[in-house]
């Protein structure tokens, strides 16, 4: 085991004339937790496809601890992987699809196994034909964690569970960091990647926009501040740091500061503030922001 | 926040109703419409050609007369059916291609029914038509209505074809509808199977079960003289009953199209009581402990093929069986007549005046169901990667050839024990009819066929690697297109360069002639090079889903 737990190097899968990945770089340091973000169609199922060697792709190479991600007899050794929308054998039991996934491959830990059964609140003894959607994915996920692989790629694992089942994923997620393992983390949910991610990659159009440390990403929004106010119109505009400045109503204005606040508030001192709101945007909003959307308010 | 929020009005119920109906009948034609064309052309075709052949053998009036004492024998007839009217061209036709063609097309007939209907709902596919406004009743009966249209095409295509060939507008007309009603038939069965079982698997494999309950009947009505009324209850045995060109009856027709009407009804009554994605017969919801087959990949391959690999024995089993029970009578009835196996050799039956010869030249069939068996697994194991069953696999540490091989190791092991079920049962039939096989010529004459049926295990291989989303068709090239290709090369006259096209024309009629060494060892190992080249591309291409 060599090198960091993913390491994507130039990587460009096409389909036709469609570019799903463009020339990607990337990596994910052992024990690292890395959120892969990205609208629909951005490519990062097909980036998950080839890291797993489910596709070839056209140009650059992906690798797993420094094993080519195409040697999937040794790179399989080091991940374990849970697929977006997980489909079981309709005729095998949750139990019998953890017991051919143990025996396919070396080094499952069965007593952490039926730890995670129960805390995921699983009933292995159904067919999986009778599974909803998120029972399908607690069995993909309670396979994953218990190989303690020591990369784990998961494909938006948490769409269909549901809120306390996602409070046990990331309470599983944050154990597995503590063990070293490193986690590759597609999804839609922002609330999740920033509760538990370290660094959070960006990819949009088969490009990666951006890569930052969760909260480096969240510092690199501005704070908005709404303010009321009783007595003349503060004089902001062209104040360091302050951007646009929208009038609201009769006294009450609302802009955005990055950096430091101290001239807005100086300027604010006499304007008799009635009430102040500051708000730091989440990390949905960032994200919007690098797509070109305003957030819904 | 209080912005009024316009919600348009609804369109009128009967409205919405119907153009939903529309669409719905529109998914089902667009579902149907390419196989049907097939099936019929492949219909057309094979009946133009056996009318075709008809002066050649049946024109002459010595060999009608001969043939009808051949077919004296309860037997023969047990097997081929009842001839008559065998001096016209739509009771010949009928006699030697009415019964090959009906089957064709219920078997054709029943895959589709259960892949649009129950295929449709297990994979999902149905889930946001049923959330429309049209009931899943409605829904199942607007596809049954239109599935039906099928068989009603490929009836007329075969009553056109032979009323060009020469047959009587009556003949013609009574031979077009009985195949047609028996595949509405078969429509109607696969439908209220897929309305009682939950899987598509299940549902087809109780339908053609059914179907092949149904030519047994035949045959028992043909064979045995006091049961000739039996043949009322069997689809085929009606069809025969129709008698083209000898009679044209419509009562027979009429009870088909009564038991498919009936068969239809229960199948919509049966829709309307049941759940989305249930069967009308409920399952065990829970189930602890695993079973076996769950310990490697190999092992998981070969606990998915049991169960087709019963199927498949039942059916080809029961064939055999009866098939061994008159094994002797035949060959004993022919050797009394001497000069007819001359004749049947004419007929195109030839080698039937020993046991050995007659079990040979049924052993010449063998590599078609066994070979179809070869491609649906693989066709299974490409199905289960489009639709994901296969990615927790594939994401174990175990190579695509490993994955490839297991499903290739299960097939090849539920061939052998196919052909392996197809000899204990006729020795047994045999044996139990008068005796005159040993059960080691037996399983000579049926291993003898293997290559052919791997040929197909190999070429479906190749499509797996090289065109995943025709693996059944490519599979089926060397044994179904194979055997037509020699019956209609041979019966039309071609050169023999035509006739060697077929892996059947290179298979000795083991046990009557001891096999051909070489040319078993050329299609096994054109089986391999198969196998191993759609490997390799498999290894090479992306995975499908």
């Amino acid at each position: 085991m060599d090198g960091p737990a993913l390491h994507v190097e130039h990587l460009t899968k096409r389909y036709g004339d469609l570019v799903a990945v463009d020339d990607l770089d990337l990596e994910v340091g052992a024990g690292e937790v890395f959120g892969f973000l990205g609208p629909n169609g951005a490519g990062k199922s097909t980036t998950i496809r080839v890291v797993l060697g489910f596709t070839r792709p056209q140009a650059g190479r992906v690798r797993v601890f420094g094993v080519d991600a195409a040697d999937v007899v040794h790179a399989h050794r080091l991940l374990a992987h849970v697929p977006a929308d997980v489909a079981l054998w309709p005729q095998l039991t949750g139990e019998e699809v953890l017991h051919l996934l143990a025996a396919t491959r070396p080094g499952t830990d069965t007593a952490y196994r039926a730890e995670l059964v129960e805390r995921f609140g699983l009933d292995p003894s159904r067919p999986a034909r009778t599974y909803s959607t998120g029972n399908r994915q607690k069995v993909a996920l309670v396979a994953a964690f218990a190989t303690r692989a020591p990369l784990l790629v998961l494909d938006e694992p948490t769409s269909g569970l549901d809120p306390l089942v996602e409070q046990e994923f990331r309470e599983t997620v944050r154990r597995a960091r503590e063990d070293g393992q490193a986690v590759f983390l597609s999804s839609h949910q922002l609330a999740e990647v920033e509760a538990v991610c370290d660094r959070v990659g960006i990819l949009r159009e088969g490009r990666l926009v951006e890569v930052a440390p969760v909260r480096r990403l969240r510092a690199l929004h501005r704070a908005e501040f709404t303010v009321d106010f009783t007595g003349p119109a503060p004089r902001l505009s062209g104040l360091a740091g302050v951007g646009p400045v929208e009038v609201l109503a009769a006294g009450r204005v609302r802009f955005a500061v990055s950096g430091s606040p101290a001239a807005a508030l100086s300027a604010l001192a006499a304007a008799r503030v009635s009430a102040l709101d500051v708000r730091e945007p989440g990390l949905e909003e960032v994200f919007l922001e690098h797509f070109g959307q305003r957030s819904p308010r | 926040m209080s912005a009024p929020v316009r919600v348009p009005a609804p369109a009128p119920a009967p409205v919405r109703a119907r153009a939903a109906g529309r669409a719905v009948v529109l998914l089902a034609l667009e579902q149907v419409r390419r196989g049907a064309l097939v099936v019929a052309l492949v219909a057309a075709a094979l009946t133009a050609v056996v009318a075709a052949s008809h002066d050649r053998v049946a024109g002459d009036p010595a060999t009608t007369a001969s043939l009808r004492v051949l077919a004296g024998n309860p037997a023969v007839r047990a097997l081929f059916g009842e001839p008559a009217a065998l001096g016209t061209v739509g009771g010949y036709t009928a006699w030697r291609a009415g019964t090959v063609v009906a089957v064709l097309l219920a078997t054709w007939a029943v895959l589709v029914t259960t892949r649009t209907t129950r295929g449709a709902e297990e994979s999902g596919a149905w889930s946001l038509l049923l959330s429309g406004c049209l009931p899943l009743r409605s829904v199942v009966a607007r596809h049954l209505a239109v599935l039906a249209l099928a068989p009603l095409a490929v009836g007329a295509a075969v009553a056109v074809a032979l009323r060009l060939a020469g047959a009587g507008t009556a003949a013609a007309a009574v031979s077009g509808a009985g195949t047609a009603l028996v595949g509405v038939l078969a429509v109607a069965l696969a439908g209220l199977s897929a309305q009682l079982l939950p899987t598509r698997g299940g549902a087809a494999g109780a339908a053609v079960g059914a179907l092949s309950a149904g030519l047994l009947v035949r045959a028992v009505g043909d064979g045995v003289d006091g049961l000739s009324w039996l043949r009322w209850a069997s689809p085929f045995g009606l069809l025969e009953l129709s008698r083209p060109a000898a009679g044209d009856r419509v009562a027979p027709l009429l009870v088909l199209a009564v038991a498919a009407t009936a068969l239809g009804a229960a199948a919509v009554a049966a829709a309307g009581r049941r759940e989305v994605g249930e069967g009308l017969w409920s399952r065990r919801a829970v189930r602890r402990a695993p079973r076996g087959g769950l310990g490697s990949v190999e092992a998981f391959a070969l606990r998915r093929c049991l169960r087709p690999v019963l199927a498949w024995s039942a059916g080809i089993g029961a064939y055999y069986l009866l098939t061994g029970l008159v094994a002797t009578s035949v060959t004993g009835f022919l050797d009394e007549q001497a000069g007819f196996a001359g004749t049947a050799a004419r007929a195109g039956f030839g080698g039937l005046d020993s046991v050995e010869g007659f079990s040979a030249s049924l052993f010449g069939l063998l590599p078609v169901p066994v070979g179809a068996f070869a491609a649906a697994r693989l066709a299974a194991s490409t199905a289960a990667e489009a639709d994901r069953r296969s990615v927790l696999l594939a994401a174990q540490p175990v190579g695509r050839l490993r994955l490839l091989g297991a499903e290739l190791t299960a097939t090849t092991a539920g061939t052998l024990l196919l052909v392996s079920v197809a000899a204990v049962c006729t020795w047994a039939g045999t044996s139990i009819g008068g005796g005159g096989l040993g059960l080691g010529a037996a399983l000579r004459g049926t291993w003898n066929t293997l290559p052919v049926a791997l040929l197909a295990a190999g070429a479906a291989a190749l499509a797996v690697g090289c065109l995943p989303r025709a693996v059944v068709l490519v599979g089926l090239l060397p044994v179904g297109g194979g055997f037509l290709l020699r019956v209609v090369a041979e019966s039309a006259g071609a050169p023999a360069w035509v006739v060697d096209l077929s892996p059947f024309s290179h298979l000795a009629a083991v046990p009557l002639v001891p096999a051909d060494r070489a040319a078993g060892a050329v299609l096994t190992a054109l089986a391999l090079a198969l196998a191993a080249a759609g490997a390799l591309a498999h290894r090479r291409r992306d995975l499908l889903g």
